[in-house]
């Protein structure tokens, strides 16, 4: 890491950090996002590419970095057939398009699946995670051993500064989502729980088998085959008895979870989840007798990830909020996304995520190619940053959400660029209008959603 | 927030004013206002009235009584006065389609020029011999007794329709409206926000003709946002309609599905997709490889292979050396204006260029000509990639023998451009059996034989109303 992004990144542990101005970050960061573009534009080969491509050989302004964003789908750009024909080599070099730092030669000729070929990645120090797309490819995030030292500093911070909430180890601590087990998600439950958990009890997992990267890329493997028609009858039937096992197995476990918490309400919680889950738990909690009056009146809440098209009542939040006791000043929320490796914590007061100083934030044309003029106050684009902390891969994302971003001081005080509350897919904005003859055989695959 | 700043406020922006038509009367107003889904172009429409736009089954079809051969008649017409060089209804939704439509407005007026060629006389009723052993039907109870002497009589009823028009192919409306207007039925058309114009254009030029005409008055267009539950939980149902006819896939058919139950059926050109196969007669030569290369540009580019019809990719069986000359001159007669595709297209999605950079960045897995710049890729490889190729995008995959691209035709597969001729005889069974629609030759895949079959069936014949009057 060179001087210039340690400067930025080094205030990860200042209390301060979110009361800086973006004006004073400007020089900063652009002299940062060139420094790391001068060490990794020959190790990464796809931003050499970019770079080439572009023509940049240095970046003197925001401007400059646009064309070496790497879109999300970058990390998807693996062909499918590598996972499902386990050509586990190929998804090797393919990874080394986007490592800056060399792939380490692993033996694959007995690998079994996906998850022991992370595993073997993981032993050299090559961390994969897998963004749990539903119907389509998972994003494959490469991240260096750093980066996960990263992550357990950052998560405990910015759960601290949004929450109120100090690491005090005096909480009992409760995971009632079934989150993928991928490196990223262990490493954060981990430093959440070192930090808060109260070590006289054990925290509370979802007692469900982990979610591996080989189930969640099982339904893809098979979508394909039932779309070129190899699927046989039998393979299908399989896949929806082991969907509908795990179902019921879920739903077992949210009783479970249920029960424990009821257990447990004179302690002081801290609870995680997914908005989906933690709903489902708090009906069952309200069914059996049970609400904020029986809960301890300083609980708090990690809310990972937005609603993930699940369906819920409008009042899901304060629902939750409410059985659960929940103070209105404990109201947790962190924008954030596989793709990067630091948090943007809610403010209390403004309701606004805030940009830390050592992630620089572009607001782009809905197409992300060009930065949107943006010189004070509050614009809507799409939102790219460029988050300086990142190690084992490039620091630039384009994502795929619609953000309002304000470069302007919040009503809680902080000075940092901010984001309001209302953030949207780019994706779910699209509407149902559409109509045409040209289509692809995935219309014609019914049932593995 | 910092509206003061101006940054927030959206650019009051000119909305365009979209006219409606409900059973032969024009409907204009500005109540609604919707943003079109592919270009963000923002336009008004009038408010519909439900009550008016459904005729009740207490009336009998304005075409009843009308021969059809006084409606053929009509139609031809029509198709004289739609004339783009002299009709304004046709020349202002021109304009107006070329700012909703991603098609060039250059595309847009080949399309309008050439849609009236199906409103001549033979070409309908070519259709409609195609779909009908006995038109006789149409216009009368056509009797006949079975085997054991019982006599009968039947008669094609008009059926109500509802036509959801594909948002890809402006001007296809003119096809729909004659088939609606043949068989006598009675027609509203739900326009796509990529052109809600030019159906109203046609039938206002139906109306100049003759307002009173049965035609005229059972045809209305209108546009609502697909899936826009106050309009279609109401209006979707079989005591209003027989059959919705979706012209195409995507988001708004399964809306529909939703609402589909007895009496009411939905007839669906499903979303397809289409290849070529060229086999090694095609590489033996320069001169071969040039001609053999712009007939696959001429079906790779068309509708800037925005169309179902356009190849995709193209299976070849040939000499290595050959074929990469294929490819390098593939691209280039890719890069050249036609009447249905532009040298310089839209760009294709911006994944697909991740996935391209990928292919390009892992040495041995492809060969790439031409640039992300519009005039058009070809993408060589061993195996069909994984990605949808869209955008100007040919994938050529290298194949031992032709038979073994057979497993990659699958059921959304529609039309199968064959190089040379008897290679299309020896494939089309096992084609045929992997769920393709359609063998044409290199080069034709938008020509089309009159009266053929459309998405492997005779559609005409699964919207009539067939009533029958049995003496048994």
């Amino acid at each position: 890491m060179g001087a210039c992004v340690e400067r930025l990144t080094k205030l990860v542990d200042d209390p301060e950090r979110f009361a800086i101005p973006y004006t004073d970050l400007r020089a900063a960061q652009i002299a940062a996002m060139n420094e790391r573009f001068q060490e990794r534009k020959q190790r990464i080969k796809l931003l050499a590419h970019r770079a080439r491509e572009a023509g940049v050989g240095e970046i003197r302004s925001r401007e400059d970095m646009v064309p070496l964003l790497f879109p999300h789908t970058a990390y998807k750009s693996y062909p499918e057939s590598f996972l499902s024909e386990q050509k586990w080599d190929r998804l090797g070099k393919w990874l080394g398009t986007i490592s800056p730092y060399p792939i380490a030669p692993i033996e694959t000729g007995d690998i079994g699946g996906i998850d022991e070929w992370i595993g073997r990645l993981e032993s050299k120090g090559h961390y994969i995670s897998c963004s749990s797309g539903t119907t389509g490819k998972s994003a494959m995030l490469l991240a260096s051993g750093a980066d996960m030292q990263w992550s357990r500093r950052d998560t405990v911070g910015v759960f601290s500064w949004g929450s109120g909430v100090q690491p005090a180890r005096d909480r009992r601590m409760f995971g009632v989502a079934p989150i993928a087990h991928v490196p990223k998600n262990v490493t954060i439950a981990e430093a959440q729980a070192a930090a808060f958990g109260d070590p006289r009890f054990v925290p509370f997992r979802l007692p469900v088998p982990p979610i591996t990267v080989g189930q969640l890329t099982k339904m893809v493997v098979l979508r394909k085959a039932m779309a070129e028609g190899s699927a046989r009858p039998g393979d299908i039937a399989e896949f929806e008895a082991t969907s509908k096992a795990r179902q019921e197995s879920l739903e077992n476990a949210m009783a479970i979870a249920a029960e424990a918490l009821i257990a447990a309400r004179a302690d002081k919680l801290y609870i995680s989840g997914l908005w989906n889950a933690l709903y489902q738990v708090a009906k069952l909690v309200r069914e059996k007798g049970f609400g904020a009056k029986d809960f301890h009146p300083d609980n708090c809440i990690y809310v990972g990830g937005g609603l993930k098209r699940a369906l819920l009542p409008p009042d899901y939040q304060q629902f939750v909020h409410e059985t659960f006791n929940i103070p209105a000043e404990r109201n947790f929320q962190n924008y954030s996304m596989q793709e990067l490796n630091s948090g943007m914590p809610r403010c209390q007061q403004g309701g606004r995520y805030h940009v830390p100083p050592w992630m620089v934030p572009f607001l782009l044309n809905k197409q992300g190619d060009a930065l949107l003029p943006h010189a004070a106050g509050e614009l809507e684009g799409r939102a790219a940053f460029f988050d300086l902390a990142l190690d084992g891969r490039w620091n630039g994302v384009i994502s795929g959400d619609k953000i309002s971003l304000d470069l302007s001081a919040c009503k809680c005080g902080a000075k940092s660029p901010s984001i309001r509350d209302n953030i949207v897919r780019y994706a779910d904005l699209e509407g149902d209008d559409k109509i045409g003859c040209a289509g692809t055989v995935d219309a014609y695959v019914r049932g593995l959603s | 927030m910092s509206a003061a700043d101006g940054v927030l406020a959206p650019a009051t922006r000119q909305a365009i004013r979209v006219k409606h038509f409900v059973r032969g009367a024009l409907v204009t107003g500005d109540a609604v206002r919707h943003t079109s889904r592919d270009l963000g172009v923002d336009f008004t429409t009038p408010a519909i009235d439900l009550d008016a736009l459904i005729a009740p089954r207490s009336e009998m079809p304005p075409l009843f009584d009308t021969k059809l051969a006084d409606i053929v008649d009509f139609l031809v017409e029509t198709g004289a006065r739609l004339d783009l060089d002299r009709n304004p209804y046709l020349q202002e939704s021109l304009e107006f389609v070329a700012a909703t439509n991603p098609l060039p407005r250059r595309i847009v007026e080949s399309l309008f020029r050439r849609a009236r060629q199906f409103l001549t006389r033979d070409a309908l009723m070519a259709s409609m011999h195609a779909n009908f052993p006995d038109l006789r039907c149409f216009d009368e109870w056509v009797e006949r007794t079975d085997a054991h002497g019982q006599s009968a009589a039947l008669r094609a009823f008009p059926p109500r329709l509802i036509h959801m028009l594909a948002g890809n192919s402006p001007a296809s409306c003119i096809s729909s409206i004659a088939q609606g207007a043949m068989l006598k039925a009675v027609n509203v058309f739900k326009m796509p926000s990529s052109d809600p114009f030019s159906c109203v254009a046609v039938l206002r030029t139906m109306a100049d003709i003759d307002s009173g005409h049965p035609v005229v008055k059972s045809m209305s267009a209108v546009y609502w946002r697909g899936g826009d539950e106050r309009i279609e939980r109401t209006i979707y149902r079989p005591q209003y309609f027989n059959r919705i006819i979706a012209w195409g896939g995507g988001s708004a058919i399964d809306n529909v599905i939703r609402y589909l139950s007895p009496g009411l059926q939905l007839l669906s050109f499903d979303p397809k997709t289409s290849i070529s196969m060229i086999g090694p007669e095609a590489f033996q030569s320069s001169a071969a490889i040039a001609q053999v290369a712009e007939a696959a540009a001429e079906d790779v580019t068309t509708f800037n292979q925005e169309a179902c019809l356009a190849s995709r990719i193209l299976f070849v069986e040939g000499a290595p050396g050959g074929v990469e000359e294929f490819c390098e001159k593939l691209q280039q007669r890719m890069g050249v204006d036609r009447p249905l595709a532009s040298a310089v297209a839209p760009l294709p999605p911006a994944e697909l260029r991740e996935e391209i950079d990928m292919l390009k960045l892992m040495e041995g897995e492809a060969k790439v000509w031409g640039k992300f710049d519009g005039r058009g890729m070809v993408i060589l490889t061993g195996e069909p990639v994984e990605f949808h190729p869209t955008g100007k995008i040919a994938n050529v995959v290298h194949v031992r023998k032709l038979e073994d691209a057979i497993r990659h035709v699958n059921v959304a597969t529609q039309t199968v451009g064959i190089y040379p001729e008897a290679t299309k005889v020896r494939l089309r069974d096992r084609l045929a059996n992997a769920g393709a629609q359609r063998v044409v030759r290199l080069g034709s895949a938008s020509k089309h034989v009159g009266g053929a079959p459309h998405d492997a069936m005779f559609p005409l014949q699964r919207l009539v109303h067939w009533m029958s009057q049995e003496n048994a």
